[in-house]
This record gives C-alpha cells, structure tokens and sequence, in this order.
C-alpha cells in the first residue's frame, strides 16, 4: 500500500502489535494494549524495548504455553475495556474459572509468572473454593496428589501433640513408673512413721565410699548376721532390686527421695524386671523392724556411689569422670546416656 | 532464540500433581483465602505439603475456628489454647495478621504469650476481642511492636510504659470498650505520625479528646467526652462523632464569645463527609452560633445529623452548617427524639431562624423522624425553597401521622421543578 493509502486507512488497523514466544519456542502476534495488561511484558517492552518484531519476541517465562497465553489473553482483553460494570466483570470472572483443576493450575502458574496479580488473585481463590470442606482423600484425588505419608505422619495437627507414637510410649512408661514410685512411697511413708530419723553424718555415709568394705562405724554390730544375710540377697538378686528395694528401707528422708530420682531415672529394663521383683515378698524373712532399723552398709555404698555418680553427671565433668571410673579398683556400674536421655546400666 | 533449560518443573511435564509445585507465595494466597483450620489440615494431604501451611501470613483465630459443635465452654477454651499454641509453634517466617476474636476466649494470660510471640515475628496487624469480661491488660511488650501498621482491640486495658514512643508505622487504630488514662491517650495519638484511621468507640478514662495527628484522613468516634478539638489535622475528610451523653451546657462557660462550632470547623478546612449523632449537634450549639463559618466547608458533600427539632439552637447551629456547605449534595437529617418533658417551641418567628441563605445544591435530602411539630416542617419547607437542584426528598414519620402531615407537604413551595417528595411509611 501507498503512504497516501495507509493514511487512509482507520486508526484500529495500525494497532501497534507485540512478539511473544511461548514455552514451545512458537511465536506470535498480539495486540500491544492488550499485551500490556500484563506487568512482565509490560516492563520487557518499556524498559527492554523488545517485542517490536519477530526477531525480538519476548520470551515468555516457562509457564506460559500457548493454550494458557490465549487464556490470559482473553483475560485481558475483556478486563481491559474500561466500560464494563463490575457486575459484568465479576460475572466473566465466575465463569472464566469454570476450568478443569489441572488447567487452573497451570493458569495460576502462568498468571503469577507474568505478575497478573488480579488473576492470580481470582485463581487462587478459586482453587481454595476447591480445597474447602473436603476431606484429604478427595482433594488427593482431585489433584494428583501422591499419597506418600506414612501412617504416623498422617496425624491430624491439631491434635495433642503426644501422638507420636514414641512419645506416646514413653509417656506409658513414665505413668508406669509414675504409679510405682507411688507405691513405693506409700509404703514407705508407712514405715516412715514408725522410725526414727537416722542421724548418721554426712561424712559418715561418704565414708562408705571411700572403699571401706567392711564394718562400718556406727552400725550395730549386732545387725552382722543380718548384712550378711542381705549380702546373699545382694548377691543373689539384680543390682537394679537392690536399688528398688533401698527405696523400702528407712535411710532418711532426704535420700529416699534421692533414691527415689535416681530410681526414675533407671532404665526401663530395670523397671520391667522391678515389676516381677521379689524384693516385696522376700521382706517378710526379715524382722520388720530390723529393716526399719538399719542400712545396710555395702548397700548404702551402693547408694552413695549411684547418688555421687549421678551428681557428677549433672556437672558433667567428664574427664573427670572418665579418669575415676579408670582409676577406681571396685567394680563400679559404668552408667552410660543413650541418644535419647535414658540411662542405661551396662555390667 | 534459544532458550534456557528450565529451572524447576516443567509444567507440561508428566507429572499430574501441579498444585505442588506453584510457587510458595501463590499457594500462601490459596491457602489464606481458607480458614486456619483447613489451611493446617493440608498438612496431611502429602510429603510437600507437610509444611506448606507453616508460611501463612494470616492466622485467623475466630468463632468459625473452633467447630460449635462441642457446647462446654472449657473444652472449647482448651481446645483453643492447644491450638493456637500449635499453630504458632510450627508457623515459621513473618506473621502479617494476627486476629483472636472467639466467644469462649476469656481473659486468659496465654495472650500475654502470643502477643510477645507475634510481635517477635514483625505482626503487621494485630486484632484482639475479648467478648466477655473484664478488661484485658495488654501485655507490655506489645508497646514496642513497631512493624504494627493496624491495631484493633476490643474490651481491652491500655497501659503504656512510661517509655512508649509511639507507633512509628501505625496507620489504622480501632479501640472499642477500651479503658485509657487521658495523658496516655493524648500520648498515643500524637505520637503515631503516619496514623490515618481513628476509630473509638465506647472508651472510659479519657473525655478531652484534642486530635493531633497530621496525615489522620479518617475519624469515627462514640463516646462520651466533654470536649473534642483538633490541631494539625488538614487532610481529615471523613468524621463521624457520636456524643452518648446528653450533656447540660454549663452555665458558666457562657463568658466571652467561645463556640462550639467555631472551634470544630477551625482546623478541618478539607472534609467531604460528616456525621454528627446522638447529642453532638447540641455540644456543637453550645456558645455561640454563628450565621456563618468564617471559612465554607468547600469540600463538604455528605452531612448526616441528628437533631433535636424542637431545640431553635440546634436548628440554627444546622442552618449554620448548611449556608457554609456550598457543594453538599446529599443531607441526611434524623430527628432525635427526646422525652416529651421539653417544651413544644412554637412561639418563634420564623425569620429570626430561617433566614434566607444562598441557595444550597443539595440533590438528596432525607428526613427521618418526623412528627409533625411546626419547627420540622419549616425546615422542611426552608429545604425546598433554596434547594433549586433537588431531585428527591424522602420523609419518612415516626409512627403513622395520618394525612395531616402529608396535607402539610403538598403545601410547601418547591424551586425545584425535579423535586420529588417521597413519603415513606413509618
């Protein structure tokens, strides 16, 4: 056409048009105002000046197929009439969402690449109109989703928080020893009182620990045959009774509760075999009050040693420690922490 | 052209499962157009979704929350606490809006927890109601949120430390049944310097109320006070002022010429709308009343008021308004109605109050509440003498007046040949 002609010719023909490449490398031609609708493409020709021929299409992000451009495209062209109402608008909207699932999602994905936001926008909504008050099976069905939880994952979130199914055990087990040390208390605030309060000093119990096996001072000598038929008992039962059993026995007041700590903090193992303990029907072979009476010594080493152990292993000195438990002559429980706070007695 | 290799999924792809792979802030919008409650079970629906929800912007704790289901109010309370702790124990990056408004929420201290919690976690808006009880005292550490852009609270106790600087991006305040010494309020508001929305609404512990703010574009008050002034407040355009107490002009204030309505009108040369309600109009007609103000409200489009039509103050401090409203388009005037121990004026003349002004531009003009007293239909008539542009006028009675007030309104003169007079059933 001549210049004169094109002169002629309506305003609408000479609309400016833009390149744009697709995902699939094709190019093609849109109408510039309606292409600049969206703020991506909006910037590529202002700021980059590209778009104005094939040569330099705007590449479009990954997104955008050629399916989901002329989508948008129909987006832009009817929002971009500044006439309509917004009962018309919101009208089209309504219907434009009316998509299968798996293409309004490419859509969003589309949309936001380009920064459509009121698309992305009436998308997403969309999408969530689609999510509400359904069950998780059926939106896994809905949109593909990979059922690839396991059981235990699966809890609900808004439940209790213990229902981690170690967690779960763990608090069975504490209940469990929860009970027992209740237990143990009430019976021994039975004996408690009937008995005096044992006022050995401080220094005289440590002693103990100092590798003094026999006769210590200040226990009646006349409980000899006694120790030593505790000591068969020692021998004979686990050393995790004699811990359970040290509980009954009225030391004083302060280092039963000791004892009672140090007992919590036994592995469950221990605990399972306190379950089926003898130590309850093996009392009655002694004269309860000389039970009541007196601690046994060897044993009360063994509590003081268990009481200074585990003081030790709150400061956490371990060289310090490593170095006693390498030095020390008797044989001495190594009580280790596992990966997971229990303590647990190795022989 | 050749293109660059992709750097995530191609969504043409096999993989049916799209949803998954939009990026984290599309599927936060989709998640935050559902309520917590749903946005949190995703979490169950896959692998990758197990913490989609945790990026929410927006935790919502209301009524739809908890289901109704359950009725005893501890189990519901539990249930709530549990959860509110969960959600914000998981939720991980910047929280943008936190809202708690649930009927079974009491006063419960777990709120100091939270709010400490949200404004670690730079909240943008904070929306707290306590529907029942006594006052809640917000938490301290609250005051030195200063990411807050929008405050909301309902039933609460503000006490700021005496080393509160003020709001430094608080753009939006709403304070409804909200206990405030008075220095503190004065403090609070002068010290939020981009503050634009006020809103307050059944407050005690402050009733001098001087607003100084200078970007304040919006003001919304009920509530009892003694006086209300503003300074530096150029950009206010829309106010609406309810006074709940019907307060006795005090006699010995009548010294020298002070007004009312001089006094409000000086600094707010730029409003659009105004609403005046309840008995403001006649803390407005105290002092003096002037024919006109000294500056014309040029802005002024929309006035509502309420008045008392049988008080000739009131009426002239509403004359007053609309001879300085040279572009009002649209009245509203809603007749308050007192107990009948007021005296019935009809010995006035006419003239004295209902002198003639420049001709006013309304379009739309609705009474509402009339009884037919002589002083409402003279101002009805006053209406349609200077309105020359009025094309509708909506008179709606009180209780069923019988045709004697209609007879009386066909009587009336109109200059306006459009006018319509529509005659509303109570």
């Amino acid at each position: 056409m001549s210049e004169t002609d094109l002169a002629v010719i309506k305003p609408e023909m000479m609309k400016p048009y833009v390149w744009l490449q697709t995902s699939d490398d094709s190019i093609q031609q849109v109408e510039q105002e309606i292409a600049m609708f969206c703020p991506l493409i909006c910037q590529e020709i202002i700021q980059k000046g590209m778009g104005s021929s094939k040569n330099c299409a705007i590449c479009l992000p990954q997104q955008v197929s050629p399916a989901m451009l002329s989508l948008i495209l129909d987006y832009c062209r009817f929002h971009q009439v500044p006439g309509r109402s917004n009962k018309e608008r919101k009208s089209y909207d309504e219907k434009f969402v009316r998509i299968d699932t798996e293409r309004l999602c490419e859509l969003t994905s589309a949309a936001d690449s380009l920064q459509l936001k009121p698309l992305v926008d009436l998308t997403s909504r969309a999408l969530a109109r689609i999510i509400e008050g359904k069950t998780p099976e059926e939106i896994r069905d809905i949109f593909h989703l990979p059922d690839d939880l396991t059981e235990e994952e699966k809890l609900e979130p808004l439940r209790n928080i213990t229902a981690d199914p170690r967690i779960r055990l763990l608090n069975r087990l504490y209940a469990k020893k929860r009970k027992e040390l209740k237990e143990r208390e009430r019976l021994k605030n039975v004996e408690v009182e009937e008995e005096h309060v044992d006022d050995r000093s401080v220094d005289d119990l440590l002693s103990f620990i100092n590798g003094n096996d026999g006769d210590p001072k200040g226990v009646k000598t006349s409980k000899n045959k006694k120790k030593n038929r505790r000591k068969k008992e020692q021998q004979k039962n686990s050393s995790l009774k004699e811990a359970s059993e040290l509980n009954k026995k009225e030391v004083n007041g302060h280092d039963i509760r000791h004892q009672s700590s140090e007992a919590e903090i036994i592995s469950e193992t221990s605990y399972l075999h306190y379950a089926e303990d003898d130590a309850f029907t093996s009392k009655p072979e002694f004269d309860d009050g000389d039970i009541d009476d007196e601690i046994d010594p060897a044993l009360k080493e063994k509590i003081d040693r268990e009481v200074e152990d585990f003081a030790r292993r709150l400061n956490s000195d371990w060289p310090e420690r490593m170095q006693e438990l390498l030095s020390s002559g008797q044989e001495r429980k190594t009580v280790l922490f596992t990966a997971d706070g229990f303590i647990r007695r190795h022989a | 052209m050749g293109r660059a290799p992709p750097e995530f999924p191609c969504l043409t792809d096999m993989d049916p499962d799209r949803i998954s792979y939009l990026p984290g802030h599309v599927i936060d919008q989709i998640l935050s157009h559902l309520s917590i409650k749903e946005a949190v079970k995703t979490s169950v629906l896959s692998s990758k979704w197990r913490y989609k929800w945790a990026t929410l912007p927006n935790l919502v704790f209301d009524n739809q929350f908890v289901s109704a289901a359950v009725q005893d109010h501890m189990i519901v309370k539990n249930k709530l606490l549990r959860t509110v702790d969960h959600v914000l124990l998981l939720h991980s990056g910047p929280i943008n809006k936190f809202k708690l408004s649930h009927r079974d929420l009491l006063g419960v201290t777990d709120i100091d927890r939270w709010t400490l919690h949200v404004s670690r976690k730079a909240v943008k808006e904070f929306v707290l109601e306590i529907w029942k009880g006594q006052r809640y005292k917000i938490h301290s550490c609250l005051y030195c949120c200063q990411s807050l852009t929008h405050l909301e609270l309902f039933n609460c106790w503000l006490k700021p430390p005496s080393t509160f600087k003020g709001f430094k991006n608080l753009t939006s305040l709403d304070l409804q049944h909200v206990t405030l010494a008075q220095d503190a309020f004065e403090n609070l508001i002068s010290s939020c310097p981009v503050l634009e929305r006020l809103t307050l609404m059944n407050f005690d512990g402050f009733t001098h109320l001087n607003i100084d703010t200078p970007n304040l574009l919006f003001f919304d008050i009920g509530g009892k006070f003694e006086d209300i002034s503003f300074e530096n407040t150029f950009q206010l355009a829309v106010v609406s002022i309810g006074l709940y107490v019907n307060f006795e002009i005090n006699q010995s204030r009548l010294r020298g010429g002070y007004s009312n309505l001089l006094k409000f009108f000086v600094n707010l040369p730029h409003l659009q709308r105004l609403e005046i309600q309840s008995y403001f109009l006649k803390y407005l007609a105290a002092g003096i009343v002037p024919i006109n103000l000294p500056r014309p409200c040029i802005d002024l489009s929309y006035l509502s008021i309420r008045i008392n039509l049988n008080d000739l103050k009131e009426i002239s401090a509403a004359l007053c308004l609309l001879r300085s409203s040279p572009n009002l388009q649209e009245l509203e005037i809603l007749a308050r109605q007192e107990e009948q121990t007021l005296t019935i004026t009809h010995n006035y003349c006419w003239e004295d109050v209902f002198f003639s002004c420049p001709e006013m531009h309304m379009r739309n003009v609705k009474i509402d509440g009339i009884s037919g007293i002589k002083p409402e239909l003279d101002f009805i008539s006053f209406l349609l003498l200077h309105c020359p542009v009025l094309e509708r006028m909506t008179v709606i009675p009180v209780s069923n007046m019988g045709t004697e007030l209609m007879k009386q309104l066909l009587r009336c003169r109109r200059a306006s040949r459009q006018a319509e007079i529509i005659y509303l059933d109570p």
